[in-house]
């Protein structure tokens, strides 16, 4: 999947998996930090997103200090979801 | 224990105040469900976002409360069972992921102190904070808690119960004959033979204080017993009205927690026969249905007929301007029973 | 109004009975290990506080013919409850008076029996033998039925500080005179609905639990029940005294759904509540007997806390160490816990702290013939819900 395709579907399943509310997916800037920025989010999202990556992408993060390297920001999701899909 | 103010959702306008305008909505089915508000002025949309109806709900009605009250001492609550619906989905992931990775959201808005828990953070409140899940009692096991924290500290608390419907209640409640097989005229409900009942919800939440400055009713009494004997029941009431002082004869309005089941009904039938005149009988699950906090809608409803706000139909009701006193006799399907005596504040 | 504690009973991963549990604390013997009659994925994951005793035991304990409707949750709440009664020495009419109240609670409830509850609550069943079970307060009716109980009675669950605050509603009810007795406690039973929502939280360990170590990774969940009975001045007579409940206090952290605020301020409220509702100094605490779940925030939110009240960091331990977390049931066991130690003069090892985060004795030994006369006892719960309780010698 191109990088771009999979930033723009990532948005969806954020906004589906965390109830966002009056949140669009262009809303969401790639660089846009999940934690402490607009967003709002803190730690009990962070597990939800662990899951989103669990059942959408089959990928397990098993230890919180590689959840934190990767739950930074979409471009940072997105790019792990591609290095480490199949 | 004065009433200072009060807010309840509930599956009539109730919210809004045109509960007391309009003909109670009437229902044909086989539950009721609540008419929320729009909650976006209420309630930050971060949190919002990850609560169930239930949460939503007692949120919804306490923080309208709390906005005009911000410095209670107490916030406690009275849930059967609080966020069931999130608990169902829970659940479910547990089989359907076979204990996997599972969202922690639907386990952390289970837990039946979500409620009080959130309204602390909201307003930012240390005070007092409790729970409490007697099933049928768990409302007035609030309120004991909070006469109990007055008589310690200086008030006001906010005080109050919610309770939500969920395919999780609706199934077990079905399989345990509680509720009707048929759809149902809400507004006939009481006056039903059948068996079981119509499942309801909603919030209601006050402001609860030892001062009655501005206050809108006050709790003279309450007490609670769980029996299946009749006997037990009467002896226990004639005890209740007699520490009391209190002859029947100075008790304006019955407001009794008939609910149409035909398998429980026969301790309200006993109940009337033995006590009160029929036309002093005031109903209220005929506007909210049944569910295990309804105690609080009861309490809700007799302080705005205290108040000398009138619902415009209800089957059974007398037409009365006024109240001075109601008496409250609940039971939660023939095992929880509940007595209530609130009064115009003099 | 004087509170005393008259009887208890408890029920853990440590044993059947208070003797049991002494015994083991007294050994520093864990309870804490592979669990064998829970079934779960994760019983090969996770060590479990479990009781060793099977369903069917369980009954027999109580001289019950096996009842199908009876949960592990509802069976520890019995079992405890007639251990506290018989201590306390109640007869019937005592126990069904309506001057008696019973103040129970629990997390999970009958949840425990999460298999039969999705089928039920899915339609999938005609409706199990669990129908009437599952609630948080259904292990109450259970109660009620067995022991003959006419009071007032309550239900409460505030998560983990359950149980502190059911101690809590007796003593308030004992004070106010609205009841002369209270019968008070909590139980939770392990189930896949608690430990799939702790582990969905990323909070339990793989190891032993390890309270206040710089190596603790989590907790480990237990089960149990622990009941006591309390009894007001006006009507112990003659009786054997254990000790008072002369203290508690009740705060919300108001910070997060399921971790402590870094500066602690509900945990230091509770306990401030606590020494000013039982007109003490903090000087006058001799021991705590910490939450300590051994999570990384708990731990470090409550030590930060107990230095905010105490000038001198007082002896402490955290016996989830032994028992793992009980949810519901562990302010009541902790409870009974500190009052074994003050009627013993000893003070209990806590296990596993190694690299502490704050150096205490007790992490080396039990400390003996020690003059304990005052006693906190910690519980915070999700939802900021934090409880303190001090109890007193005699």
């Amino acid at each position: 999947m191109e990088l771009v395709e999979l930033k723009e579907k990532l948005k969806v399943q954020i906004i589906e998996y965390l109830n966002l509310i009056d949140v669009k997916p262009s809303d969401i800037n790639d660089d846009e930090p999940f934690f402490g920025g607009d967003l709002g989010l803190d730690s009990i999202d962070s597990l939800e997103l662990v899951v989103l990556l669990e059942r959408e992408y089959g990928i397990k993060i098993e230890n919180p200090q590689e959840g934190r390297k990767v739950l930074i920001d979409i471009n940072h999701m997105a790019n792990y979801i591609l290095e480490n899909q199949n | 224990m004065y009433i200072k103010a009060l807010s309840c959702i509930s599956p009539q306008h109730t919210f809004d105040g045109d509960f007391f305008k309009f003909e109670p909505i009437d229902y044909f089915s086989k539950q009721v469900e609540a008419i929320e508000p729009n909650y976006n002025e209420l309630i930050p949309k971060g949190l919002l976002r990850r609560m169930g109806k239930g949460v939503r709900m007692g949120i919804g009605t306490g923080i309208t409360l709390l906005k005009e009250y911000p410095n209670v001492e107490g916030i406690i609550i009275g849930t059967a069972n609080g966020g069931l619906e999130d608990c169902v989905k829970f659940l479910n992931q547990i089989v359907e992921y076979k204990e996997g990775t599972l969202t922690p959201t639907n386990f952390v808005q289970s837990t039946p102190n979500a409620v009080a828990a959130n309204l602390a953070l909201m307003t930012n409140n240390i005070c007092y904070n409790s729970t409490h899940v007697n099933t049928g009692l768990a409302f007035e096991s609030a309120l004991m808690d909070a006469f109990l924290t007055l008589e310690e500290q200086a008030g006001p608390l906010l005080v109050g119960s919610l309770e939500e419907i969920s395919s999780y209640n609706i199934n077990i409640d079905t399989l345990k004959g509680w509720v009707k097989s048929d759809d149902e005229t809400l507004s006939l409900l009481t006056k039903s033979n059948t068996k079981g009942s119509v499942p309801g919800e909603g919030a209601c939440m006050f402001i609860i204080d030892k001062s009655k400055e501005n206050a809108q009713s006050f709790i003279r009494d309450f007490s609670q017993i769980t029996t299946k004997d009749e006997n037990v029941l009467f002896d226990f009431f004639d005890r209740f009205l007699k520490n009391n002082n209190l002859s029947l004869e100075e008790v304006d309005g019955f407001m009794l927690g008939l609910n149409g089941d035909s398998n429980c009904n026969y301790f309200y039938d006993l109940f009337i026969n033995r006590y009160i005149q029929k036309e002093t009988i005031l109903t209220f699950k005929n506007c909210v249905g049944e569910y295990p906090t309804s105690m609080s809608f009861a309490v809700w409803l007799s302080t705005e007929l205290i108040n000398g706000n009138n619902i415009k139909l209800v089957e059974y009701q007398a037409p009365k301007a006024k109240y001075q006193r109601i008496l409250i006799y609940n039971h939660y399907f023939g095992l929880q029973h509940s007595f209530m005596i609130i009064e115009k504040p003099i | 109004m004087d509170v005393f504690v008259t009887g208890f009973g408890v029920i853990s991963a440590l044993g059947c009975g208070v003797d049991e549990n002494f015994n083991e604390l007294k050994e520093n013997q864990t309870g804490i290990s592979k669990a064998i009659f829970f079934e779960s994925s994760f019983v090969d994951v996770f060590p479990f506080g479990e009781v060793k005793k099977s369903t069917e035991e369980l009954h027999q304990i109580l001289d019950l013919t096996l009842n199908s409707s009876l949960t592990r949750t509802d069976l520890f709440a019995l079992i405890a409850t007639q251990e506290a009664i018989k201590m306390a020495n109640l007869s019937r009419e005592e126990v069904s008076s309506f001057e008696t109240a019973l103040i129970t609670s629990s997390t999970v409830g009958g949840m425990v029996e999460t298999d039969f509850l999705y089928e039920d609550s899915n339609l999938l069943s005609t409706g199990s033998p669990f129908l009437f079970s599952y609630g948080s307060g259904a292990h109450t009716q259970k109660l009620i039925e067995h022991f003959k109980f006419q009071g007032y009675t309550d239900t409460i669950n505030t998560a983990c500080s359950s149980s502190a605050n059911a101690i809590m509603m007796g003593v308030k009810l004992i004070r106010s005179g609205k009841v002369k007795r209270a019968i008070v406690g909590g139980t939770d039973s392990l189930s896949k609905f608690t430990i799939n929502g702790f582990n969905s939280l990323q909070i339990l360990s793989k190891k032993n639990c390890s309270p206040f170590s710089s190596e603790r990774d989590g907790l480990n969940l237990g089960e149990g029940a622990g009941y006591l009975v309390l009894e007001s001045s006006e009507v112990v007579k003659d009786k054997k005294l254990y000790a008072k409940i002369i203290g508690y206090g009740n705060s919300n952290d108001a910070f997060h759904p399921t971790a402590l605020s870094d500066d602690a301020k509900g945990v230091i409220d509770a306990m401030k509540k606590a020494l000013i509702s039982a007109k003490i100094k903090e000087d006058d605490i001799d021991f705590i007997n910490m939450h300590g779940t051994a999570t990384e925030n708990n731990d470090r939110t409550e030590i930060i806390g107990i230095k905010e009240i105490f000038k001198k960091i007082p002896l402490f331990n955290s016996t989830k160490s032994y028992t793992g977390h009980t949810l519901a049931a562990a302010g009541s066991i902790e409870a009974i816990y500190s009052i074994l130690s003050i009627q013993n003069n000893l003070l209990f090892k806590s296990l596993n702290s190694h690299n502490p985060i704050v150096y205490n004795p007790l992490f080396d030994s039990n400390i003996k013939n020690i003059d304990v006369k005052i006693i906190m006892s910690n519980s915070f719960g999700f939802g900021g819900n934090c409880s303190s309780l001090i109890i007193s010698k005699i």
